[in-house]
């Protein structure tokens, strides 16, 4: 047994060249490990074991570093054409202008190979190298209905490349001219400062918005190149930025712009030419890399009093817990490019109150019309009791037999209590004891939602400690044309309130081991008193 | 006589002086004609307004958007009038576009292939955002900082001048093979002077009323007037 253990644990420690140290597992669990060559039983001084551990050294960091050894191939346009048909028409066409049957659904729309136009370049001209389109198709373009194409062979993604060019053939006879980016200029506060400085004065916000948030002046009026609306990136969201989110992408974007998109170029537009450098440093301080999503979410047990005003200090105290949200496409009218993608929770309770913190990123405060804007909602839902088993309420607002309890807050109105059974019937329950506080800053929504722990009726859930209680989430932007069905939303997560601590943990440990030290004595002494 | 002596004295100073300002032109632009174009249109103007939700200190409460402008006796204002089939080589001119009050200054500018410059007098950021098929098309930030960006438009077309930032500005310039074009001013008039002799067509083109060609025969030393009236 201990022989096969060994094994296992040398072949983890090969296989996973990548991790500092050998993963530890079952032989069952570990996976990777099982692909590698089985080893030759104990004999580690076998000449066969010298040779296969250096090569696999060899090979597994090849394995890592493939990306960077993707050198520009030339590819075969006539196997790229048949996986095309396959595999791109359905949403670029057939003829690859961009029109294929899925287009109509999709924003931003699918790209016109005919234009020649490509948003992602490393050049400085309107070309694109070879390998700017295969990182594409390798990646996709996050915040798109493009997704990665990884799963592709290399060699299948270089001939589709070849033959995605054959659109535009006539574009492609300029060849790709280099992008001169200044020398890299690592991160520092001084260099966030003077980014922030340049900023301003290049008027990063008259799109982006002050903080980055996509809320600019401008925002209503952009349009790309085939006069589609577009919006701006959100700085403060890199995951979702179409061309990636490293520090060397964002440089590059700014220096070369996005082509068919009002996203100028900055490499002459800047006062010196190392504050591309700065600017893409104070872009990249707005936001992490990849967001980190909870699964489990936890409301703080506080002894103080929680208070309605979502920009007071207390909150910061709080840690916040991201909510991814998706489109709701499962009833008309469907919500396939959602403007709500993730939602912000801090929460806490009391022996009196709970109250969540809901911040979200929405370029504009609605000022409802009625007719295409409607007014701004966060949703928390819960089922109205938490029961003993698994069974929830259906988790697009519940259904005629099963209802849910949401608490809500709107524009124009503030927090409310309501039952649903089902998007189409919602009813605001009356004598709310809900109380909160919404305000709107620089895009972004935050809302303090707080009610007291036990429930009134049987309609309202009532909130306890340690229990796992289910919770989903749902968002309107009433100026992107939100209401009704047409929402964000996630399906049930559960809320988990802490267990209150008490000072109890401080006097019974030593009380216990007094008293156990005590029992071992008077053990000791008993049996010495035998003898 | 006196009469006589005057119109031919008059005539000589004429085409010296045209011979002073063509001079480093070209050959052919000697004893060249005038082409006097008036380009009319029988319909209202259409203007549309915007209100401003930014920079109001620069660019006003509201945007006027003209797409049509008429002035007195009907002129159109803002059309291009050339003589594409004319041989001439091209001026060593260089033209300025302003942006200014958040519009395009002038908004029609006409130019021999070459370079521009593009000036920034606003003082907040504007975008160059060119539209363009033979051209390369541009799309240049130009912070407040940066007053004026050199832009080189070597192939003869009309190009769509835009600002991503206010997206009601719009500006157009014709790069035109030969020096002989002219823009009409509010009364719908221009000339073009210097205009080698020969049977021509004059072409016309506005921005939203699309192209219209006349016949036009040009003598040296006299003026052919040839009109046009656009249609909706």
């Amino acid at each position: 047994m201990l022989r096969r253990f060994a094994r296992v644990l040398s072949r983890c420690s090969l296989s996973g060249t990548s991790h500092p140290r050998p993963v530890w597992g079952t032989p069952g669990s570990s996976q990777r490990a099982s692909t590698a060559p089985p080893a030759p039983r104990g004999d580690f001084s076998s000449p066969l074991w010298s040779t296969v551990v250096p090569a696999l050294i060899v090979f597994s960091g090849l394995a890592v570093f493939a990306p960077s050894l993707a050198f520009a191939q030339a590819g075969d346009a006539n196997a790229g054409k048949v996986l095309y048909e396959r595999k791109c028409a359905g949403c670029h066409g057939v003829k690859g202008d961009g029109k294929g049957p899925a287009a109509e659904l999709l924003r931003p729309a699918p790209r016109d190979f005919t234009s020649g136009i490509y948003k992602i370049r490393s050049t400085g001209n309107k070309i694109p190298t070879d390998k700017d389109i295969f990182e594409v198709l390798t990646y996709g373009m996050p915040g798109t209905s493009m997704p990665p194409w990884s799963v592709l062979p290399e060699k299948d993604r270089w001939n589709l490349v070849a033959y995605v060019k054959t659109f535009a053939a006539d574009k492609f006879k300029e060849a790709p001219k280099k992008l001169d980016l200044p020398k890299e200029v690592a991160s520092s506060d001084a260099s966030i400062k003077r980014g922030k400085e340049m900023f301003e004065a290049i008027e990063c916000n008259k799109c982006h918005g002050a903080d980055g948030r996509a809320d600019g002046p401008s925002r209503p009026e952009l349009k790309d190149e085939w006069g589609h609306p577009i919006a701006p990136a959100n700085l403060t969201k890199r995951w979702t930025f179409r061309g990636g989110a490293s520090r060397q992408d964002i440089a590059t974007r700014l220096g070369s712009g996005i082509l068919g998109t009002p996203m100028p170029s900055f490499i002459d537009s800047v006062e010196k030419p190392e504050d591309i450098w700065h600017l893409t440093n104070y872009i990249a301080s707005l936001g992490p890399e990849k967001p980190s999503y909870s699964t489990l979410l936890t409301v703080r047990a506080v002894t103080d009093a929680i208070p309605d005003d979502p920009n007071a200090e207390f909150w910061r105290k709080i840690p916040a817990q991201n909510i991814p949200l998706m489109g709701q496409v499962i009833m008309d009218p469907r919500n396939f490019n959602p403007a709500i993608d993730l939602v912000s929770m801090r929460a806490a309770y009391n022996d009196k109150e709970i109250a969540f913190q809901l911040t979200w990123d929405d370029p504009t405060q609605s000022q409802p019309d009625g007719k295409e804007i409607y007014p701004d909602v966060v949703a928390l839902q819960f089922p109205p009791s938490v029961g003993t088993g698994t069974e929830r309420p259906y988790f697009l607002m519940g259904d005629a037999s099963d209802a849910v309890y949401q608490l809500r807050w709107e524009g124009g109105k503030g927090p409310l209590e309501v039952t649903a059974n089902g998007p189409a019937k919602v009813t605001v329950l009356s004598g709310s004891e809900v109380t909160g506080k919404g305000v709107f800053q620089n895009g972004q929504y935050r809302v303090v939602i707080k009610r007291p722990l036990a429930s009134k009726d049987a309609s309202r859930i009532s909130f306890q400690p340690g229990v796992f209680t289910p919770v989903a989430f749902q968002a309107w932007d009433g100026g992107a044309g939100e209401t009704g069905p047409k929402m964000s939303l996630t399906s049930w997560y559960y809320l988990r309130l802490e267990e209150p601590q008490s000072n109890r943990r401080f006097v019974v440990p030593p009380v216990v081991a007094l008293l156990t030290l005590a029992a071992m004595v008077l053990v000791v002494r008993v049996s010495r008193g035998r003898r | 006589m006196r009469k006589l002596i005057a119109a031919v004295a008059g005539l000589a100073l004429v085409a010296g002086g045209v011979a002073f300002v063509g001079g480093t032109r070209t050959a052919t632009a000697q004893g060249g004609g005038t082409i006097e174009a008036e380009v009319k249109y029988n319909g209202a103007p259409q203007v549309e307004k915007l209100k401003v939700n930014k920079d109001v200190e620069k660019c006003g409460n509201e945007a006027i958007i003209e797409k049509v402008v008429v002035g007195a006796n009907k002129g159109l204002a803002n059309a291009v009038v050339s003589v594409p089939e004319a041989k001439g080589a091209p001026t060593a001119k260089k033209i300025t576009i302003d942006q200014h009050g958040c519009k395009f200054v002038p908004h029609v500018s006409a130019m021999t292939p070459g370079e521009v410059d593009l000036k920034n007098s606003d003082d907040i950021l504007h975008n160059i955002h060119t539209y363009s098929t033979a051209n390369p098309s541009i799309n240049k930030a130009q912070p407040k900082f940066k007053k004026v960006m050199a832009e080189k438009f070597e192939k003869p077309e009309m190009i769509k001048l835009t600002c991503d930032v206010h997206s009601w500005m719009l500006g157009w310039v014709a790069v035109m093979p030969n020096p002989y074009f002219g823009v009409t001013d509010a009364n719908g008039v221009t000339k073009i002077e210097n205009v080698p002799p020969g049977k021509y067509k004059v072409e016309v083109w506005h921005e939203t009323l699309g192209k219209q060609t006349k016949d036009v025969e040009v003598k040296a030393g006299q003026t052919a007037k040839v009109a046009f009236e656009m249609k909706k």
